[in-house]
This record gives C-alpha cells, structure tokens and sequence, in this order.
C-alpha cells in the first residue's frame, strides 16, 4: 500500500511537471499579454524617456519573462517550489493572497452543490435500478441525460431568466445586494446565501447526470449478482436485500468515485461563477487569463492539475479502502 | 471475420429453406424456426428496441436534415440583412428667423475684400441699432453700405483719397531709413523734416527730435529704419483742402457720425482709437448685395437661379427681368410677393425661413404659411412647444408616396409636434414611414424566430450554425479518434517501453485542464485578431488534440486483451505485417466501442463549442454557431427581452447533445448488453 502511494505519487510529481511545462510553454508564447500592453502604456505616457522595446525589455527582465522557455519555466519552478508564486498582474496582489480571498466562496458553492447532488442523484438512481424497464427508470435515465447534455451556459441563462428577471426573486449577478451595508451580521450572511442559490442550482443540475447513471448502473450489476439471488432466494425483506446486502455493495464504487472529486470542490467552476459574478476561484482564474496575468493562470493551473492528480490517487486508495478484496500491486 | 460469419449464416438459412420446400411442413426442431441474425443486424435489432435510442437517431436525422439540408430551402442567407419600413418620429422641417445677412454679387468683375464681407453683417446690424440708411466700411479700399430697400443692402466700392486726419494722439508721420537718409510719409509731407531727421543722427531704440517747433519721435521698426511719430495737433492734411468751411463740417460730424457731405461730394471717417481720418469717397459701384430675406416659392418644384434673385433684390417694388421673363415684385398686405408676367404668384419673400430637416427647399407654401401662424402664435404665448395637423403626402406601408388615378398626391393629416430649441430655432418633427434595418423582430410569418441585432434571420442562422457546430462536433471526435486509435494501438501492440511512454503521455493530457487552456488560447487569438475561419481551425485541432487521451486508453484496453486472442495468434503465424495486425486485425474488434465512444464525444464536442462560442472566445460573431447566437443576446437586458432567440437555440443544443447521448447508449447497450453504463 505504501509503496503503491508513493509510486503514484512520484509518477504524479513527474506529469505535473509536463502538464505545467505544456502551460508553461502556452502562456510564455500568449500575443499581446500584459506586459507588451504594460510597455505600450509606459511607453505613451507623457514624457516617458524609454521607447516602447526598452520597455518592454526592462518589463520583462522585471518579471523574468527574458529568459528562454525552458530556463524561464526553470526559474518557475524552482521558486513555485519554495512556494513563492508571486504576484498577480491582474489583481495586483500576491497570487496566493487573491487565492485565500477566493477559493473558500468556491469551496461553499462546490460543497453546497455536492450534498445535494448526492442527496438527490444517489436515491434516484437506486429507485431506477429497483425497477427497471419501469417508467420511474425511463424518467431517471432522461432526466439524467438532459443533466449531463444541458450546456452550464444555457442552463444558468435559463435560471436568471426565470427567477431574476421574470420572478425577480434572485439578483441577476453578483454576490451582495444593494442594502448589503445595511444588514445585520446574520443578515448578511442570509443575504450571501441567496445569492449562491441559483449558481448553486446550476452546478448541481449539471453534475447529478453523471452520478445518477453512475449509481443506477452500479446497482443494478449489484442486483444482477449471485449473492443477492441468494439472499432473495432466502426470502429476506426486499427492503433488508436492496438497503442492506446491494446499497452497501454499490458503496464501493461509488465512494470511491465520490472521494476521488472531493478535492475538485476546491477547484472553482470556472464558468458557473462568472456568469453568476461569484467572486471564487473561477472567476478571479478566467478573469485572469483573458488578461493574461501569467502568475496566477500558472498558479490556477497548477492547483487544479494537482487536485485531479490527488481525486486520482484518493479514488485509487480509496478503492483499496473500502473494498478489501482489492489488493494494490 | 465478418463476412466469413455472414457467408456461414447464409449457409444455415438457404439449408433452411431448402428443407422447408422439401417437406413443406416444419419440425418442431426446425432450424428455420430459430431465427439467425448476422451479428449486424442482431445489434440493428437490438438497437431498434431501445425506445429512447431510436427516438435519439431520429433527432439525429431532424437535426442534420434541418442544419445541412435545411439552408438548401430556406429562402434566406445566414448573413442577409432585412429591413423593414417603419413610422418613425423624424426631423421634418427647420424653421428659424434668418439672423444673418447672405450677400449676392451684384458685379463680378471685382471682387469683395473678405474682412469687408466678414464685416457685413454687424456694420448691418450697427446701421440697424443707430438708425442710419448708410454707412462706411474700412478695408484696403474705403466701402459703402447703403440700405437699398427694407432687409436689402447694398455694399459698393469707392474712388477714396485720404484727406486729412485730425483728432489727438500720436500721428505716425512716416519711416525714415537712416542709410539712404530717405523719409517715406505716411501722411502730410513735411518740407525739411527729411533733412531734420538725418541731422538727428538716430541710434538705439528710439528717441526724439525737434524740428520747427514740433517735438518728433523716433523708434526703430527694423534694420536702420525708424518710424517718425509726433503728436497730433489740429487738422493735418495730406491732401489739398476741399475748400472753406470744411473743417466747420467735419468738426460737426467727427464723433457722431461716420461720414458728412460737403460741396456737393461725400466724405467718409474711419476712426482708430483717438484720431480720425477722412477720405474723400466718390464713384460707387455697387458690388454685392447682402439680404436676410429668402425666397419662399408657391410651386416647391422651382428654383430661384440667381440672376432672378439679384433681380428681385434690388427691384423690391418694381419689375425686373431675369432668366429671360419678366417678374414684379409687389408688397401686398405685408408680403413681399414676386409675380411672373402671367401674374401669377411666383414666391414671397421674407426673412422666417422653413426648410426641410435636410436643408431642401421642398416644403410646401401653405404648410410654410402655417407653420409660420403657429410660431407667431407661440411667439405670443410664450410656448416652447405646439402642434399642429397638416396634410402631408400620404405614404403607403413601404415608404412610398400614394397617388391617385389622376397622377396627383394623395395627403393624410399628420400631426406636427414643432418644438423651439435653446438656440432659438424651431424644429418641427412627425411620424415618417422611413426603411430601417429590422433588428430584433419578434416571431412572424416572414421571420419564423424573428431577427437577431444585425437584422439576420435567427432561423437561418440557426441552420447555418448547426452546420458549424455539428462540422466542429465530426471534425474534433474524428482528430480525437484518429490519434487514439494509433496512440492507443501501438501501446497496447508492442507494451512493454513504448506501452510505458504512450501511458505517461495519455497521462499528461489526461490532466491538461482543456477548458482553460482553450479559454487561455481563445483570448490569445482575440489578441492577433485572427480570422474567424483561421479560429474554428484552430479550436478544432486544439480540441481534437487535447481529446484523444481517452480513446487512446480505451483503444489499449482493449488491444490489451484480443492481444492474447487465437486469431491474433493465427495471425502472427502466418506472417501478416505488424502494421496490418494492429490496424486490420485488432483495431476493427475495437470499432463498437469507438463508434459508442465517438457518438458520445459528439455531445462533449459541441457543448464545449458552444460554451466558448458563447464566451465569446471561440468563433466570432459574423460566422453563425450556435453558441455565437447565444452570445448576441448574451447581456443582461438583450437577455430578458429577447429570449425568442435563445432560448430555442440553447435548447437545440440541449436536444441534440442529448440525442447523441442516447444514440450512443443505446449503441453500447446493442453491441455489449452486459457493458456497464
């Protein structure tokens, strides 16, 4: 087990290392950044004394963007390593500082949108593998696939119309409403909630597709098996044979898929949040790269590559975990 | 292998039927009864029996018929603009009181100082306020302004000879070049003061000199010229005096006035600061005429050439000639009315003109005559606004005018708003039926999902952008499926090394977070400005490229397995190519989950699309997607009011990602009944 953990773990350390060196290589070579419009600004201002190209040197010796790819991704590395990741040029603070002040309004909304998907998608999906072939299994399995086909876009286009405009009960963006100043410490955090209902909404209806299939699937390889025949066979309650002897045995897989995208929570939906003006990490990371702020779209990248490399190992241990006829090589 | 099957059921089933037209009646274990299928069509079967599955490849066949043969008939363009006539409140009509004065050559063969013509309308307007019928103006040349009748003046040059100047203050009496000792006067020549000025040895920047009693002062102007200055003293003339008494009447009109007549002649004062100068001025010749009246003509279809004009001008009670008829020009009742010889009413002039918005003279007299009362009556009132109905021409839905059999126009009552703006004129504005772009229509006959903001058709952009997205859709699964299946065959051939290497790599782009790159590179291309089409390019490669991870997997997998197969041992045996092993023996075993696996990326594909379409950061706006339709409505308010482009459109991609999906499924379900979801 041990030695399984830290072969995956070298083997994840050695493709971050490309991954990061492919984005590298992308926002080395990205036209127009921030610093060429940085230099052509300085370069305009009135009586400024250097050109534009000695701007645009000095800025990118400034922000150690003259060196070569490789040397320049080196010189990245080492000091991302040490946990120096700079500062962003968009935000103009420190990129870790504008993380902190982000990812915990992604972390809530992923959450919030993660229980309710496995509130709703798990029961869902059990009853559709009970009866198959019925018309709640047919439901399910629509329903489920107008979740995974639904565009995150249309969807929350759809919610704002509905229920900003034409209900007017939520507000269209943003996460405070006007009177924000005005509430009370309860208040406020009420008046925050309501405005993560609808992004929330959204996030979970487009994730609870996958998940509902997941489970009716697993179920019913369950339901099919030999032991459960058995226990039927026995004449034990359908409720103890379904609750008990398969609901435990569809645990397996789904635990293990549900601990793989638990560090996914932390990763922001990138276009959730911005269309609904949250200020998370998806937001601050698009708002980002548009402007090609080059610290922390490679910080960004950087988190999320390492937490699909750690929901990787975690559904992978997990796996060994919870089922003990799994035995890792 | 599946032709062998094929020929192997053929067998079976003409076996079948020849024992059926032997005996005639059928055993109970007839192989007849037991219906054989090819393997093909056992999946067809299977496929057919899924509900869910054939209601999503009829979607399918909906959704290409409509994107790729849809466009075919349909009468419009993706990027056909329509418009559509429309009553619009506009600028009829401008109505202002004439404040400036308009000159008209009277004379052309010299021409008008341009200070003098500048100064035209405030030394009309000095006239005006002081009560005086003429006056003089002072450029190169001396000028007179006479006013000829009421509103017309008349401007004429003059023979002028500069007389005398009196007054007080420094008279400039000429410059004086110290090296050729020569004095040029600029007024009354001195005897001696030549000499004089020479003896006084001038230097420096200025000084002064006496010289027969009078004080001179010199100041340097240039070079080694002074200017020689005293101060002035009585009458100073620099021409012969006109004679006695002169000084009596200048003296009575210096101050008060700007010019006098003395023995028969006239003489004109310029003044300039403390002193004044008099000319004596004769011969005029007329040379512009300068007027605030305009022409308002009875028959909107005529003009006024300027001949007639001039004509009209200077004869304001008399008759005239010009453009070979004769005119009288009358005052009737307060109007100034124009007439040809057949006595008809030809224009009134007067100084409140009523054009049309544009400047055209094109509005009718009696509307002029009305619009006029209005002011008038506004003026009283003190009102800013009034209205006013009028017959104006009518016009029919398309923005023609409507004639009746005579040929003649037909007129509606219009209502006039006229409003008096800051500036003191007066615009008078009403409904038009004017042809604009019909942007943003609601559902129609014509237009069976309206029009978007640029006039387009949403139902045609909709084809025309499902023929893009689908395109995007084949086009990335099949880059996505092509580098897979080789990626994935040659791991999964030869393991061991390259199984190593292919892995890692499948690895690497596995976790390449492909939504923000793609969002990193749509900007980067937003920032070369590249071609729209050079855009979907390069989003289809990038897509394709970052994709095939997982089929290269899926391929391996599977390879990983048949491998070990007796036919892949058969095959070794008998000597068959390594290329031809993996790519005609292994990768066609792999082809139902590839077709299930490619059928469900379609759905991934075109949502991602659409997603950067939508953002904004995929295909740009003149080329249609779908997402980009979206995208036009994309701000909070084209949102809440235009949702009838929207929302069909999202829920076109809602539909058919979704009808790839059950397509998919069900084709998974077919080919491998047990495979797990």
């Amino acid at each position: 087990m041990l030695k399984f953990t830290v072969k995956r773990l070298l083997y994840s350390v050695l493709i971050l290392f490309f991954v990061m060196f492919l984005i590298y290589v992308l926002m080395y070579n990205m036209p127009m950044g921030y610093i060429e419009t940085k230099a052509r600004e300085l370069a305009s201002r009135p009586g400024a004394t250097k050109s534009y190209a000695e701007w645009l040197s000095d800025l990118n010796a400034q922000y150690g963007m003259d060196k070569g790819v490789v040397q320049g991704y080196f010189v990245w590395l080492s000091s991302a390593v040490r946990g120096q990741w700079g500062d962003s040029w968009a935000w103009t603070v420190p990129v870790t500082q504008e993380f902190r002040s982000t990812v915990w309004f992604s972390f809530a909304l992923g959450l919030v949108s993660f229980i309710l998907e496995i509130i709703i998608a798990i029961p869902l999906g059990i009853t559709a593998a009970r009866k198959q072939y019925s018309f709640s299994d047919y439901f399910t399995t629509v329903v489920s696939m107008i979740c995974i086909s639904m565009p995150t876009f249309f969807l929350a286009t759809l919610l704002k119309y509905v229920f900003s405009v034409k209900l007017g009960w939520f507000d269209l963006t943003g996460m405070q409403s006007r009177n924000y100043m005005f509430l009370s410490g309860f208040g406020k955090a009420l008046d925050l909630a309501k405005h993560f209902v609808l992004p929330a909404i959204t996030l979970t209806v487009v994730s609870i597709g996958s998940l509902m299939r997941y489970t009716r699937t697993n179920m019913l390889e369950v339901l099919n098996s030999d032991y459960i025949r058995t226990a039927r066979a026995k004449g034990v309650d359908e409720h103890k044979v379904i609750y008990k002897h398969a609901f435990r045995n569809t645990l397996i897989p789904l635990v293990t898929m549900l601990g793989g995208s638990l560090p996914g929570l932390f990763s922001g939906a990138l276009i959730t949040e911005t269309l609904f003006g949250i200020r998370g990490i998806g937001n601050a990371s698009y708002s980002s790269m548009t402007q090609a702020d080059v610290p922390f779209v490679m910080f960004y990248l950087a988190f999320i590559s390492i937490l699909t490399l750690l929901g990787n190992l975690i559904s992978d241990l997990l796996y060994a975990a919870v089922d003990p006829r799994v035995r890792l090589s | 292998m599946d032709n062998r099957n094929k020929s192997f059921y053929e067998m079976l089933k003409q076996d079948a039927a020849k024992e059926e037209n032997k005996s005639g009646e059928m055993k109970l274990d007839d192989i007849a009864r037991v219906k054989v299928l090819s393997p093909g069509r056992q999946v067809f079967k299977r496929f057919v029996r899924n509900r869910l599955a054939v209601f999503g490849a009829c979607l399918l066949i909906v959704m290409f018929v409509f994107s790729f043969l849809g466009p075919l008939v349909y009468p419009y363009g993706q990027k056909q603009i329509f418009y559509k006539y429309d009553a619009q409140n506009v600028n009829y009509a401008l109505a202002k009181e004439n404040s400036t004065y308009n000159g008209y050559v009277l004379d052309s063969s010299f021409e008008v100082e341009r200070s003098v013509n500048n100064l035209m309308n405030s030394s009309i307007k000095r006239m005006l306020e002081d009560g005086k019928k003429e006056t003089y103006i002072f450029g190169d040349e001396v000028w007179h302004v006479e006013e000829r009748a009421e509103e017309v003046y008349v401007l004429s040059l003059t023979d002028s000879r500069q007389i005398c100047v009196t007054g007080s203050g420094k008279l400039t009496v000429g410059n004086f070049d110290t090296i050729s000792g020569k004095l040029n006067y600029s007024s009354a020549e001195v005897e001696g003061l030549e000499e004089a000025a020479a003896a006084a040895n001038m230097k420096g920047s200025g000084g002064s000199f006496t010289y027969d009693g009078v004080t001179y002062d010199y100041a340097r102007s240039g070079g080694k010229s002074y200017d020689i200055t005293t101060e002035l003293s009585g009458v100073n003339y620099s021409a012969e005096a006109p004679g006695e008494g002169f000084e009596q009447a200048m003296e009575k009109a210096v101050g008060k006035d700007d010019c006098f007549e003395f023995g028969g002649s006239d003489y004109a004062i310029m003044k300039d600061g403390q002193r004044y100068y008099v000319y004596s001025v004769e011969n005029d010749r007329a040379a512009k005429v300068f007027t605030r009246l305009t022409f308002d003509l009875f028959e909107p279809g005529n003009s006024v050439s300027d001949e007639m004009r001039v004509g009209a001008l200077m004869n304001t009670d008399g008759s005239f000639t010009a453009d070979g008829r004769e005119w009288t020009a009358a005052d009737e009742d307060g109007l100034l009315i124009i007439r040809g010889d057949d006595g008809k009413e030809f224009a009134e002039m007067n100084t409140f003109s009523i054009r049309r918005y544009s400047g055209a003279d094109t509005v009718e007299y009696d509307l002029k005559k009305a619009i006029t009362e209005t002011v008038e009556q506004m003026q009283d009132e003190g009102n800013k606004t009034a209205e006013l109905v009028y017959r104006l021409p009518q016009q029919s839905e398309t923005g023609e005018y409507a004639y009746d059999e005579d040929g003649s126009l037909l007129y509606q009552d219009t209502e006039l708003h006229i409003t008096q703006r800051d500036t003191g004129e007066y615009v008078i504005n009403c409904d038009q039926i004017i042809y604009v772009i019909d942007r943003f229509a609601g559902p129609s006959i014509k237009h069976v999902l309206g029009t978007d903001g640029d006039g387009f058709d949403v139902m045609s952009r909709i084809m025309y952008g499902g023929r893009v997205s689908l395109m995007v859709g084949f086009v990335v699964v099949f880059i996505e499926v092509l580098i897979g299946v080789i990626m994935g065959g040659l791991a999964g051939y030869y393991g061991g090394w390259v199984d190593n290497l292919i892995m890692r790599l499948v690895d690497i782009f596995y976790c390449l977070p492909s939504l923000p790159i793609m969002i990193i590179l749509g900007a980067m291309m937003d920032a070369l400005r590249l071609d729209t089409r050079v855009r979907l390019l390069v989003m289809m490669a990038t897509l394709g490229v970052l994709g095939w991870a997982s089929v290269a997997r899926l391929v391996r997998g599977q390879i990983l397995s048949l491998r070990e197969q007796e036919f892949m041992v058969a095959a070794e045996a008998t000597g068959i190519k390594v290329k031809d092993r993996i790519f005609r023996h292994l990768v066609p075993n792999v082809m139902p989950q590839l077709i299930v696996i490619a059928t469900m990326g379609m759905g991934s594909v075109i949502i991602m699309e659409s997603t950067l379409s939508y953002l904004g950061l995929g295909v740009k706006h003149p080329l249609a997607t779908w997402g980009t339709i979206i995208n036009s409505v994309s701000s909070a308010s084209a949102m809440a009011h235009y949702a009838h482009i929207w929302i069909p459109v999202g829920l076109l991609i809602c539909v058919t990602v979704i009808a790839f999906n059950f397509v998919g499924d069900g084709m998974r379900d077919a080919y491998d009944p047990k495979s797990k979801g």
